[in-house]
């Protein structure tokens, strides 16, 4: 073994499923392309760069049901055609507009080349199916995708009713297999939400796997010999790998983070709220309320709201720059590690996708300049995935992790408290009704199946853990509300339904073509 | 040719102006960014997020209140408890209590048997005794149609269900072919589910969350078990018991404690302070005596441990300096931290961060310095026609003709004064050209909050 360590680089992509056949324009589908185009599209785009130059990497990704149905979706991705188009349009005349600016004229031809070149990506080389994408650097083992909860639904608070544990664990690893045409190995549990006794879940749906936050495994029981600097086996036999929270700050922390630097983009100044109204309002939402295009141009600057114009040179410089002393930092502290430690240490750093190119514009590059450095100018380290690091030790100690999530406080608080308690009684009575349900219908006809199916569909959908955020962060209260509201109401006439004898198939058919992910699922996972 | 300036907040204005005129607009226009920032500063957001919920237009359904029935009743229960060293993510509910919608009130005033308050419980009690209780007084009582579809049929919500009916009510889509509708527009989300129950669940190390649901059925068969002189002094309450290790109920608990409702209550937080010890709770009546009648039980939950486990496995064996060496480089205190710094540490270093977001809706905007700020920007928007397959050029730059010859630009232009350009060229090569000079606006700026108010001086 020639190197001292190994970082472990995990992106975690989520979405809910914010799919609105019913209206032609919807707000909340746009969180869907703005990812695609900031975020998933950058992300293939440079991994694709890396492997054609020849740079050896391994990243892991985390895939949600939710988001695997939208990206694989042709009504969606016709619509984000659409909203590609639309934003093209603008750079277009933006271009026109700004010839007399030269550093806001620079900036449209900027927007306008990233947009083409999505559009020219996401057509003729995915094939307007990003999933394609990520299977083949998959297929080309640079990525290793794991899988995650069906709904993201978080696991420590449903664990009142197990069936409810086993199906979002269930439903999950089929969609990824689905998706991937491979087993998972990995499991992101949604939030980092590890309850003592789900490791037994993952494992007897073949997960070799999870991740959790540091102190999941540094208040395990008995103590961790290695902290969080080597996996723990839990109980069951499936790894936990624990969080770093050294390299995690660097990138998230609001204060001494990367993405906060003075010459990175500015997220909260867009011409979607800078601009003439009546010039802009083509390209705003159906509502024509003001919003974010995506079209920024103006970097953070400081603590003030007099912004100067972005700069994507020296922004790039800096990306450079910080990744370099992402670089140096892990490379100090792998060796710090080494002499504490009679073996190899292993640094995991998770990160939601989302963070990367979308709030931190430039964290993409970020990621690609990374990993170039880590193969060109060091030999410290090796980029590894978790998987990987069985292979250089294969024993590993045995405890009992601990309780944890990665969200504010460490534990439930974020999903469980005043705004958003009363969410429990709704999801857990549902989850049990549909138990109930499934047990009295071991066999049953064709269509009374595609009733059962569709209320698995709906407890799925209710228990996204994006809801009860939202309602906690206050951001689309109304949203989230109503995303509960219509999935228990879908869910309550489909258990009546379910019950009668004669079953109206129009009516089930509006329900499956609103809600349809999940096409191949069975309801008896929820049978006890 | 026209002329156009406009400041970010909107106010476009069409024609040429004397620069006073503009100034003192744009001092009008500080003077209502100032009030904004006020708004702001109270905590009030200065225009709708980038993605409003329920923005008119955009769902056919009108925005949703966003109303939860629990929390209103709740919020009192907490009070006794709270730590001062952990600011509670919970104080937001109070407040939310001023707002809530009538929906809420009304859930508020559907439950009057329980009585507000426990001391007054008492009273109440006596009272209800003397009278035989007609389930809620009429006032009280919705209109009949609140029970839920969810709901299986026959089941009511609690307050007006005395008892599990057997006899089914139609389903609420009414009508001989029920389900042909959407289900979301007449549904409404139940107050309960006609059980009875208590579901535990963990908070964090220190707090679990409780909520319930009992009939008044119930609750009556349980008062009926009581002497008369054991009701005088009734109480709901929550017992507690720890069970750490323990098989309960067939083995005793460690210890119990009781927590007496509020007889509004649904749901209750429930400081345990016990990290690492399992608890079942029970929700029952306690008389003066001390007699409790149970009404439901609870599943058992463990809080987790909070901090390093005293277990070391001797085939893993660390010591304690090691061990907090590698804790003080996982908490993000880095290389080189020098060991007494380690040794100091507190597990509380690891968790207050909260490193996550949650995708695209998640974080909010950093704050910065408020003070008046504006923008000021000229567009001009040249248009115009000519023979169809003629070339129009402005500024050397060649502008689209449409097919029926029109033509049309808009430009921003920078501070100034500058001259515009105009050149049309016919198919045949004959060529039109013109000079325009024209002056703009164009300034943006910032001003920190003292340097304003010396200004508005």
């Amino acid at each position: 073994m020639d190197r001292a360590g190994f970082l472990s680089i995990v992106l975690h992509t989520h979405l809910p499923f914010v799919r609105h056949p019913e209206h032609e324009h919807f707000l909340e589908e746009r969180w869907l392309y703005e990812a695609m185009t900031e975020t998933y599209i950058p992300l293939l785009e440079r991994f694709q760069r890396l492997c054609d130059d020849r740079v050896p990497f391994r990243i892991t990704m985390s895939f949600t049901p939710p988001l695997l149905a939208m990206l694989a979706d042709e009504l969606l991705q016709e619509r984000y055609l659409r909203h590609l188009d639309n934003l093209i349009e603008l750079t277009q005349k933006e271009i026109e507009r700004t010839r007399w600016l030269p550093p806001f004229h620079r900036l449209a031809l900027f927007y306008h080349h990233r947009f083409t070149t999505a559009r020219r990506l996401f057509v003729d080389v995915y094939h307007r199916n990003l999933v394609q994408g990520f299977r083949e650097l998959a297929d080309r083992g640079v990525l290793e995708p794991i899988a995650s909860g069906a709904t993201h639904g978080f696991l420590p608070l449903l664990d009142v009713h197990q069936p409810s544990v086993r199906a979002q664990v269930a439903v999950g690893v089929q969609a990824f297999e689905q998706a991937f045409g491979r087993k998972p190995v990995g499991f992101w549990l949604p939030e980092c939400g590890y309850h003592p006794g789900h490791d037994a879940v993952l494992r007897d749906h073949g997960i070799r796997y999870f991740l959790t936050d540091a102190h999941g495994v540094l208040f395990g029981s008995p103590r961790p010999k290695y902290g969080v600097f080597a996996p723990a086996i839990s109980p069951s036999g499936v790894a936990a790998f624990a969080r770093d929270l050294e390299s995690s700050k660097s990138v998230w922390s609001a204060e001494e983070g990367y993405p906060g630097d003075f010459e990175y983009r500015e997220f909260y100044r867009d011409v979607g709220y800078d601009l003439d109204y009546e010039y802009v309002r083509p390209h705003l939402n159906g509502d024509g309320s003001r919003l974010n295009t995506g079209v920024k141009y103006y970097r953070i600057t400081g603590k003030t709201d007099d912004k100067q114009p972005y700069d994507p040179d020296r922004a790039l410089n800096k990306a450079a720059e910080h990744a370099g002393n992402f670089l140096f930092n892990r490379q100090q502290q792998i060796q710090h590690l080494r002499g504490v430690m009679d073996r190899a240490p292993l640094i995991v750093s998770p990160y939601d996708a989302e963070l990367f190119g979308h709030w931190w514009f430039e964290g993409p590059d970020w990621l690609e300049f990374l990993i170039r450095k880590v193969h060109h100018d060091q030999q410290t380290f090796s980029l590894v995935a978790p998987s990987d690091y069985f292979r250089h030790y294969p024993t590993n100690q045995v405890l009992q992790p601990s309780m944890s999530t990665w969200g504010s406080g460490g534990y439930n608080d974020v999903w469980v408290n005043g705004t958003n308690d009363w969410i429990y009684r709704h999801l857990h009575k549902m989850a049990e009704r549909m138990t109930e349900t499934a047990n009295a219908f071991p066999q049953a006809d064709p269509l009374r199946r595609r009733v059962l199916n569709q209320m698995a569909r709906e407890v799925l959908l209710a228990q996204s853990s994006d809801w009860a955020f939202i309602l906690k962060t206050q951001t689309h209260t109304a949203y989230a509300y109503r995303r509960i509201h219509d999935h228990l109401a879908r869910f309550s006439a489909l258990h009546d339904a379910s019950r009668q004898s004669d079953i109206n198939e129009l009516w089930l058919s509006g329900i499956e073509s609103r809600d349809n992910l999940f096409p191949s699922i069975d309801y008896r996972v929820y049978a006890t | 040719m026209a002329r156009r300036a406009s400041s970010r907040r909107g106010s476009a204005r069409p024609k040429r102006r004397k620069l006073s005129t503009l100034v003192s607009s744009l001092r009008d226009t500080a003077a209502s960014a100032v009030r904004r920032a006020a708004r702001v500063a109270k905590g009030k957001s200065p225009r709708p997020p980038t993605a409003a919920p329920a923005q008119p237009g955009r769902s056919s359904k009108p925005p949703l209140p966003p109303l939860t029935r629990t929390s209103v009743v709740k919020k009192p229960a907490r009070r006794p408890s709270f730590r001062a060293s952990r600011p509670p993510a919970s104080a937001k509910p109070a407040a939310r209590t001023a707002g809530s919608t009538p929906a809420q009130r009304r859930s508020v005033v559907r439950k009057p048997s329980r009585g507000p308050t426990v001391q007054r419980a008492v009273k109440k009690f006596a009272e209800r005794r003397r009278q035989p209780r007609v389930a809620g007084t009429p006032s009280a009582r919705p209109k009949g149609t609140r029970a839920s579809r969810f709901a299986a049929p026959g089941t009511l919500v609690p307050a007006e269900a005395p008892r599990r009916q057997a006899a089914a009510t139609p389903p609420m889509t009414g009508g001989g072919a029920p389900l042909a509708a959407d289900p979301e527009p007449s549904f409404s989300i139940p107050t309960g589910y006609g059980d009875d129950h208590i579901v535990l669940m963990v908070k964090d190390p220190w707090w679990i969350y409780a909520y319930w649901e009992i009939q008044q059925g119930t609750e009556r068969a349980a008062r009926a078990q009581l002497l008369p002189h054991e009701a005088a002094d009734l109480k709901t309450v929550l017992r507690v018991y720890d069970v750490t290790g323990v098989d309960f109920p067939a083995q005793s608990a460690h210890r119990s404690v009781d927590i007496a409702l509020s007889g509004l209550a649904m749901s209750w937080y429930i400081e345990t302070n016990a990290p690492g010890r399992s608890f079942i709770v029970e929700i029952g009546l306690l008389a003066n005596n001390g007699r409790f009648i149970l009404l439901a039980r609870s599943n058992r939950v463990t809080a987790p441990r909070f901090g390093p486990s005293e277990i070391i496995d001797e085939a893993w064996m660390t010591t304690d300096e090691q061990f907090w060496q590698l804790f003080g480089a996982a908490a993000g205190f880095g290389a080189g931290s020098s060991r007494s710094a380690a040794l100091n540490l507190s597990p509380h270093q690891l968790l207050s961060s909260g490193w996550s977001s949650s995708g695209l809706y998640g974080l909010q905007k950093p704050p910065t310095v408020r003070g008046f700020w504006c923008r000021v920007n000229t567009d001009v928007v040249i248009h115009g026609a000519t023979e169809p397959k003629s070339t129009v050029t402005v500024q050397g730059h060649p502008v689209e003709v449409r097919k029926d010859g029109t033509f049309g630009l808009r430009l921003t232009l920078p501070e100034g004064s500058q001259t515009v350009g105009i050149e049309v060229t016919s198919p045949d090569g004959r060529r039109s050209q013109a000079m325009m000079p024209v002056f703009a606006f164009a300034w943006s700026g910032a001003l920190a909050p003292q340097a304003q108010a010396q200004e508005r001086a």
